[in-house]
C-alpha cells in the first residue's frame, strides 16, 4: 500500500512542482522551486527503486503502474540525471540572467516543462500499460520541443520543428507497433484493460501470434528508435541538440534518448518469446546498433560545431547500447551498465560545452580553443568525459565497452565485433583531433578566464570521479541490481521460468 | 457502411495528394476525421457502449472542429493560401499515391492481422493513409501541409486502431487523443513562430542546420 | 437475333440528336429563356444535308474523308452498345476493346481532317482533344476492366446488365465509384461543360469545336450526328449502370431507357448550367482524378 502511494507521487510531485512554476513570480524562486521539486523527486524515486533492486517488483492502480529491477535501475538513472542537470540549469540560467539573455516568461516556460518533462518521462517508467508509455513518450516529445526554442531564433526553430515532426512521426509509427501488439494477443481471452499489460503479454509471451509480432517489433523499433536516435533515423538529433540550451542537451542526451531505447527494450523478451527464441529480435538490434556507430564515425570526423559533435557521440554510445542487448548475455549486462556511463559522461559534456560556449560566446570549435586556460574547472571536465567517450582506459565507459567485445567474442559474432572496433577506432582518432587544440590551443585574447563557484566545481569533479571509480571497481549492489535488470530483458525471471509461455494460474 | 467510410477515406487521401489549396485541404482532413470519429459507432452499432459513443464525440469533436480552427488560426496568421511548387507535382503525386494503394491492398492482404471488425477494407485502407501521411510530409513545403500529412497518417493508426483492437483500453485511447491535440496545438504554435522568424512558412528554407 | 436486338441501334439513330435538344432546354430553362424548340438539331441536319461542301485549296482528300470515317465509326460502336435490359445487335467476348478502338478511329480522323486544314487554330484544338483523350482513355479503360473484373464477362452486353439492389448491397462503393468516372469520362468525351464548353464563339478557348470549324454542308452534318451518336452512346452505358432492372418487360423496358436516357440529358443540361468551364490547366487534373477515382474502384474489385 505504501509503494502504491509512492509511485503515484513519483508522477504528482514533479507535475505539481511544474504547474507551481507557472504562478511564481521570480525567476530565482522558479529556479530554486524546480530544484527543490525534483529534488523531491530524486529522493522518492532512489527510495522506490531501492526498495524493487532488493526486494522485487511493486505494482499498483490496478497493475497499470509497475516498477520491476528493469524499470527502476532506469528510473534511478535516470532521476540522477536529472537531479545534475537541474542543479546545473540553476547555475546556467543564472549566468544567462546576469546577462539579460532571460526574461520571467522564458523561465517560467522552461521550469514547467522541464518538470512536465520529468513526469512523462517518470510515466514510461512506471507504466505496466503500453499504451500509456508510448502516451509518456509522445508526451516527452511535445513537451521538450519548446524546450529546445526557449531563446527564439531561426535555428532554434529549425530544430525544433524538425524534432517534433520527425519524433511525432515515429512515434506514430511506435503506436502502429503497440496496436500490433494488441492484436497479436486476440484469441488469448484477455480482457480490455489486460491487453496491453506488460505483465500480462509477458505470461502469454509463448502463444502470441508470431508473425503479428514480428510486424509489432518492426515498427516499435523505426518507431522508438527514431526518438532514441538510432541511424538512419537520427537527422533530427543534431540539430535539436545544438540549438537547445545546454541543460536542456544534457537531458536529450542523457536520458531521453535512453528512455525510448528502455521502450524498446521492454519488447525485447516479449518478441523473444513470442518468436521461439531464435534471436530474430536481437539480430534486428545488433544490425541498427552497428549502423548507428558507424554513421556517427563517420560524422564526427568532421565536424566543428562542439555540440553537434556531442550529438554525434550520442548517436554512437545509443548504437552501442542497442548492439550490447542484440548481442544478449554479457552484452546485456554491459548494456545497462554503459546506460549509465554514458548518460553521466554526456551530461557532463553539455555542462561543460554549455558554460564554456557562454564563456566564449560560440560553440564553434575552430574558436574554441585552451579551454583548459580560460577555465580550468569546466575544460577539465570537457576534456575528461570526451576522454571518457571515446573510451580511454581507466573510465568506466571502457570497461562496458569491453565487456561487450568480450560478449561479442563470447557469441562468435565476428563480424560485428569487427565493425564495433573500426567505427571505435574511428571515433577514437577523430574525437582525440578535436580534443587537443580544443584543451590546449592558443585561445583568443579577448574571453576572460572566467572563475569556478563551488557548486560548479562540484557538478565537474564528481561525475568525472564516479566515473574513475566505477571504471576501477563495481560495487556489488550495482552489479546485481544491473544483473537483476538485464535478467528482465533476458527473460529468465524465477517466477516465470517455471511457465514458459504457459497458462497463467 | 463502413466499407463506404472507408472508400472515401481512400478517396479524401487521394484529394489531398492532389490538391494545392490549403485551406480545402485542411477541410478535406476535417471530413476525414469526422467520418473516422463515426467508423467505431458504426463497427459496433448492436453493442453501443458508453464507451464507444464517448470516444466518437470526442474523437468527431477534436478532428472535426478543434484542429481544422486551430490550423486555420495558423493559415490566417501566417497569411498564406497554397502550396506553391511541391517537391513533387500534383499529378505524379496522385499516380504515386495510387501505386501506394495498390500496394497498402497487397500488404493488407498479406498482414497477418485477424481484424475484429468484419470490413476488409480496414487494414489496407489504413495502410494507405499511413503512406499517403508519409507522402504529404516528405513531398509538401508548406509546414501546414505537413501538418496536414502527420494527421492524415494519425488517422490511419486510428483507423488501424478501430480495426484490431477494438478493446483498446479508454484510458489509452483518452491519452493518444490528448497527444495528437497536443501535438497539433504545438506545431500550430510553431508555424506561428516560424511564420514571424522567417517571414514565410516554407519548410524547404530551413536548411541552416546541415552536418 | 431477334426483333428486339435492333431496338438499340434503332433508338440510337432515330433519338440520339434529341439529346442536344433537351440539354439546351434545360439550359434555356435555367436562364429564364424558352429556348430552341426540341427538335432543333434535326432541322439543322435536314437544312445542312440540303447545303452543299465549301473546301479549301489547302485541303486533301484527309479532310473529306475525315466525316465520314467518323460517322461510320460512330454507327459501328452503336451496334454494339446495349440499352438497360437490350442486349447489343452485335456482342462478342472482347467487344469493347472494338468500341473503344472505334471512338478512338473517330477521334483520329477528326483530328487529321483539322490539322489537315493548315490552320493553327486547328492545330491547336486538336493538340488538345488529342491531350485530354489520352487521359480520359486510360480512365475508360480502368473503368470497363473493372467491370469486366466485377461480373466476369467480357462483352459490353454482359458487363453492361442492369444491376439489381443485391448488388448495390454487395459492391456499392464499386458501382458508385464507376459511375462518377464514367461520368466524367461522358463529359470529357462528349465535349461538354467542365472540360469544353460548346457554345462559346472564342476559338482561343474551344477544343472540339475549333476543329470542325471549316467543315460545311453534309460534311457538317455528318459530324453533328457522329457526335450526338457518341453522346448516346456513352450515356447508354452510363444509364444501364444507373436504371433499375425491367424484369424482362419489354414495353417498361423501353419506357425506362428512353425516360432514363432523357433524364440523363437534363442532368447534363443542369451541370452545364451551375457550372463553368474549367481552366484549361485544371482539365488534366479533374480527368486524372476521374482515372484516380476508376483504379480506386478496380483495386477494391482486385482484391
Amino acid at each position: 500500500m505504501k509503494h502504491e502511494a509512492l509511485l503515484w507521487l513519483l508522477i504528482l510531485v514533479p507535475a505539481a512542482t511544474g504547474a507551481l512554476a507557472l504562478l511564481l513570480r521570480s525567476v530565482r524562486t522558479i529556479l530554486g522551486a524546480m530544484c527543490a521539486g525534483v529534488g523531491i523527486s530524486v529522493a522518492l524515486g532512489w527510495y522506490v527503486a531501492g526498495k524493487v533492486l532488493m526486494s522485487g517488483p511493486v505494482s499498483a492502480g490496478a497493475e497499470w503502474l509497475y516498477l520491476d529491477a528493469l524499470s527502476a535501475y532506469n528510473l534511478g538513472v535516470m532521476l540522477l540525471i536529472y537531479g545534475l542537470s537541474s542543479a546545473y540549469a540553476s547555475v546556467y540560467f543564472r549566468v544567462e540572467l546576469r546577462e539579460g539573455h532571460l526574461t520571467l516568461k522564458q523561465a517560467r516556460l522552461f521550469a514547467s516543462l522541464w518538470c512536465g518533462a520529468l513526469a512523462a518521462m517518470t510515466l514510461v517508467f512506471i507504466s505496466n500499460n503500453l499504451g500509456i508509455m508510448w502516451v509518456g513518450i509522445e508526451a516527452t516529445t511535445l513537451l521538450t520541443g519548446f524546450l529546445i526554442c526557449v531563446h527564439v531564433t531561426g535555428e532554434s526553430l529549425e530544430a525544433m520543428w524538425k524534432y517534433i515532426l520527425i519524433c511525432s512521426v515515429g512515434v506514430a509509427f511506435a503506436f502502429m507497433g503497440t496496436l500490433l501488439v494488441g492484436a497479436s494477443a486476440h484469441g488469448l481471452g484477455l480482457r480490455a484493460p489486460e491487453v496491453l499489460l506488460w505483465t500480462r503479454l509477458q505470461a502469454h509471451a509463448g502463444s502470441l501470434n508470431p508473425a503479428c509480432l514480428k510486424a509489432a517489433f518492426i515498427f516499435l523499433l523505426v518507431g522508438y528508435g527514431t526518438k532514441a536516435g538510432l541511424a538512419p533515423m537520427h537527422n533530427w538529433l543534431p540539430d535539436a541538440h545544438s540549438q537547445a540550451p545546454a541543460p536542456v542537451s544534457a537531458i536529450f542526451s542523457g536520458f531521453m534518448l535512453n528512455t525510448a531505447l528502455y521502450c524498446v527494450m521492454r519488447y525485447v523478451p516479449i518478441v523473444e518469446a513470442g518468436t521461439g527464441n531464435t534471436g530474430w529480435g536481437l539480430r534486428l538490434l545488433t544490425g541498427f546498433g552497428l549502423i548507428s556507430i558507424l554513421v556517427a564515425a563517420a560524422f564526427i570526423l568532421f565536424q566543428h560545431d562542439l555540440k553537434r559533435l556531442l550529438a554525434y557521440h550520442s548517436v554512437e554510445h545509443i548504437g552501442i547500447i542497442t548492439l550490447g542487448v542484440g548481442l544478449g548475455g554479457l552484452g546485456t549486462f554491459a548494456a545497462l551498465f554503459h546506460t549509465l556511463n554514458h548518460s553521466l559522461c554526456k551530461t557532463l559534456a553539455f555542462f561543460a560545452a554549455g558554460r564554456l560556449g557562454q564563456m566564449f560566446g560560440t560553440h564553434d570549435m575552430r574558436k574554441l580553443a585552451g579551454v583548459m586556460r580560460v577555465a580550468p574547472v569546466w575544460g577539465m571536465g570537457l576534456f575528461g568525459s570526451l576522454l571518457a567517450l571515446i573510451g580511454v582506459a581507466p573510465f568506466a565507459l571502457f570497461m562496458s565497452e569491453l565487456q561487450m567485445l568480450k560478449a561479442a567474442v563470447d557469441k562468435g559474432a565476428i563480424l560485428a565485433l569487427v565493425l564495433f572496433l573500426f567505427g571505435a577506432g574511428v571515433v577514437f582518432v577523430g574525437a582525440l583531433g578535436h580534443a587537443i587544440p580544443l584543451a590546449w590551443g592558443k585561445a583568443a585574447s579577448t574571453v576572460q578566464p572566467a572563475r569556478a563557484g563551488t557548486l560548479e566545481t562540484l557538478l565537474v569533479v564528481v561525475p568525472l570521479v564516479f566515473l574513475l571509480v566505477l571504471g576501477l571497481w563495481m560495487p556489488g549492489p550495482l552489479q546485481t541490481a544491473l544483473n537483476a535488470a538485464a535478467d528482465v530483458i533476458r527473460h529468465v525471471s524465477p517466477a516465470l521460468a517455471g511457465s514458459p509461455g504457459g497458462i497463467m494460474p | 457502411m463502413t466499407d463506404l467510410i472507408l472508400v472515401l477515406v481512400v478517396l479524401t487521401n487521394l484529394k489531398l495528394l492532389g490538391s494545392s489549396r490549403l485551406g480545402a485541404s485542411i477541410r478535406v482532413v476535417a471530413a476525414q476525421g469526422v467520418m473516422l470519429g463515426l467508423l467505431p459507432v458504426l463497427a459496433h452499432v448492436h453493442e453501443l457502449s458508453l464507451h464507444f459513443a464517448a470516444l466518437a464525440v470526442g474523437t468527431v469533436a477534436l478532428k472535426g472542429v478543434v484542429f481544422p480552427w486551430l490550423l486555420f488560426r495558423a493559415l490566417r496568421e501566417a497569411e498564406v493560401t497554397r502550396e506553391v511548387e511541391p517537391y513533387v507535382a500534383y499529378i505524379t503525386s496522385i499516380l504515386i499515391g495510387l501505386a501506394a494503394l495498390a500496394a497498402s491492398f497487397w500488404l493488407g492482404g498479406r498482414l497477418p492481422v485477424s481484424t475484429v471488425e468484419p470490413s476488409s477494407l480496414l487494414v489496407p485502407s489504413a495502410l494507405f493513409s499511413i503512406l499517403a501521411g508519409l507522402f504529404l510530409i516528405v513531398a509538401r513545403k508548406r509546414a501546414v501541409n505537413q501538418v496536414l500529412g502527420f494527421l492524415v497518417l494519425e488517422n490511419g493508426i486510428y483507423t488501424f486502431g478501430v480495426g484490431i483492437v477494438a478493446e483498446t483500453p479508454f484510458l489509452v485511447e483518452l491519452g493518444v487523443l490528448l497527444d495528437a491535440f497536443v501535438a497539433v496545438f504545438v506545431m500550430g504554435i510553431a508555424v506561428y513562430h516560424i511564420n514571424r522568424e522567417f517571414d514565410h512558412i516554407e519548410v524547404d528554407r530551413l536548411d541552416r542546420l546541415k552536418g | 437475333m431477334n426483333a428486339l436486338s435492333f431496338i438499340p441501334l434503332l433508338l440510337a439513330l432515330i433519338l440520339s440528336p434529341l439529346l442536344f435538344g433537351v440539354i439546351n432546354r434545360t439550359k434555356a430553362l435555367f436562364a429564364g429563356r424558352r429556348g430552341q424548340p426540341l427538335l432543333q438539331t434535326y432541322y439543322d441536319l435536314w437544312k445542312l444535308l440540303r447545303k452543299g461542301a465549301v473546301y479549301s485549296r489547302t485541303t486533301t482528300w484527309i479532310f473529306r474523308a475525315g466525316p465520314m470515317v467518323g460517322l461510320a465509326a460512330a454507327w459501328v460502336a452503336a451496334t454494339l452498345v446495349p440499352l438497360g435490359n437490350f442486349p447489343a445487335l452485335i456482342a462478342f467476348p472482347a467487344d469493347f476493346l472494338l468500341f473503344a478502338g472505334l471512338l478512338g478511329l473517330m477521334r483520329f480522323f477528326t483530328v487529321v481532317a483539322a490539322l489537315d486544314t493548315g490552320s493553327s487554330f486547328e492545330g491547336m484544338g486538336a493538340s488538345r482533344e488529342v491531350f485530354f483523350s489520352a487521359l480520359t482513355e486510360p480512365a475508360l479503360f480502368v473503368v470497363l476492366a473493372t467491370l469486366a473484373r466485377q461480373t466476369g464477362q467480357l462483352s459490353l452486353s454482359t458487363m453492361f446488365e442492369p444491376v439489381s439492389g443485391a448488388d448495390w448491397l454487395h459492391g456499392g462503393p464499386v458501382l458508385a465509384l464507376v459511375i462518377i468516372a464514367l461520368m466524367i469520362v461522358l463529359l470529357a468525351e462528349n465535349a461538354r461543360i467542365p472540360v469544353d464548353d460548346p457554345n462559346t464563339h472564342l476559338e482561343l478557348t474551344m477544343i472540339h469545336e475549333v476543329m470542325v470549324l471549316d467543315h460545311s454542308g453534309p460534311d457538317f452534318a455528318f459530324i453533328l450526328y457522329a457526335a450526338a451518336l457518341k453522346l448516346w452512346m456513352l450515356g447508354a452505358l452510363v444509364l444501364s449502370m444507373v436504371l433499375p432492372s425491367s424484369g424482362g418487360n419489354p414495353w417498361l423496358s423501353l419506357a425506362l431507357v428512353s425516360g432514363g436516357m432523357f433524364g440523363l440529358a437534363v442532368v447534363i443540361g443542369v451541370i452545364e448550367s451551375v457550372m463553368a468551364r474549367l481552366r484549361l490547366l485544371v482539365v488534366p487534373q479533374l480527368l486524372i482524378g476521374a482515372g484516380a477515382v476508376a483504379t480506386v474502384a478496380l483495386i477494391l474489385t482486385l482484391r
